[in-house]
């Protein structure tokens, strides 16, 4: 009985400190269907074949999922901040890791199956001249990632040094990209301000039940 | 001597990742790939502590813990479940399948050893 109590009232307590929801994606809807734009540190998934998924990128990496069978899809936006000490290595590395890991378990819980999911990669461009390379270290943790996870690459668009613009529709795995000559100052404001790590504000806490 | 730890998780990475953080904190680490991998392993091992994700092909992180509640040899063994999922109603049916605690990705390595030490205890 004490079991259930204490759980319950932890259950009670955290659900009183729970973090702010995630901010709602705004859907536009146009002639041509909905389109739902991302930004970094966001993903989003839809069995809708009307709908796009559009971001825009410049040194962080947009994965495109989808599984064909099921017909639903998804991208996610995520920068890896390119640090150089080892235990920041470490954490670029679980930035890269969770935003794919929750990317596919969101297909998953759609009825897509693993060993179907078809996966296009874009951005990781060199932006901006002379800084560290964070577009191919983004691009280069991307095409590993699906290598050691066994999902199929089957195209997309990585590196170079201009900015894209993004459009994907899940359902039938089209992509679209238009490459921005220079690229937006406020793309790049954005990309290098202060990361945000898509995580919850209890994420790697034990609850004991 | 050291303690031993099963983890089972169908990302090769996330295996890596924790095979990487527990060796470095002391602990003898082995891994399986879903649930029925896990309960293969578990034939011929004797874990201290079971670390499982939740969504995983073949047999899921419920079906793995009910298997190893229901085997007299490792029914007392601390498993604590490792997911990207935090839902309450999810989190009760791994209380009901045996889970002894849950604990939300991503992971900080020096936690989840804490997380460890203090189930094993």
């Amino acid at each position: 009985m004490t079991r259930t109590d204490s759980f319950a009232e932890r259950r009670a307590a955290r659900l009183a400190h729970a973090p702010a929801p995630p901010p709602v994606q705004v859907r536009r809807s146009t002639a041509d269907g909905d389109v739902v734009h991302i930004v970094q540190g966001e993903q989003f998934v839809s069995e809708d074949p009307n709908l796009v998924i559009a971001t825009l990128l410049g040194s962080c990496v947009a994965a495109c999922l989808r599984d064909p069978i099921a017909k639903v899809g998804g991208m996610n936006h995520f920068l890896l901040p390119g640090s150089n000490s080892p235990r920041g290595e470490a954490e670029d590395l679980g930035i890269g890791v969770h935003a794919m890991e929750l990317l596919v378990n969101a297909l998953l819980s759609h009825g897509a199956r693993r060993e179907r999911i078809e996966a296009k990669l874009f951005g990781g461009a060199q932006v901006v001249a002379g800084l560290t390379a964070i577009g191919e270290k983004n691009a280069s943790f991307a095409e590993d990632f699906l290598h050691r996870e066994g999902i199929q690459h089957v195209g997309g668009s990585l590196r170079g040094d201009a900015g894209r613009r993004l459009q994907f529709w899940p359902v039938s795995g089209r992509a679209r990209q238009v490459f921005m000559g220079s690229v937006a100052p406020e793309l790049i404001a954005r990309e290098t301000r202060a990361i945000v790590v898509p995580k919850g504000e209890d994420s790697g806490e034990l609850d004991l039940f | 001597m050291s303690k031993i730890v099963l983890t089972v998780d169908d990302s090769r990475t996330m295996r890596d990742m924790l095979r990487l953080a527990l060796v470095d904190a002391g602990f003898e680490v082995i891994q399986a790939e879903d649930g029925v991998h896990g309960l293969e392993v578990l034939q011929g091992a004797h874990p201290h502590v079971i670390i499982t994700d939740i969504n995983m092909p073949r047999m899921d992180g419920y079906g793995f813990m009910q298997g190893v509640r229901s085997d007299p040899q490792h029914r007392a063994v601390p498993i604590l479940v490792l997911t990207t999922e935090s839902s309450a109603e999810k989190k009760l049916r791994a209380r009901d399948a045996g889970a002894t605690g849950w604990i939300v990705k991503p992971f900080d390595p020096q936690k989840l050893v804490d997380a460890i030490n203090r189930v094993a205890a």
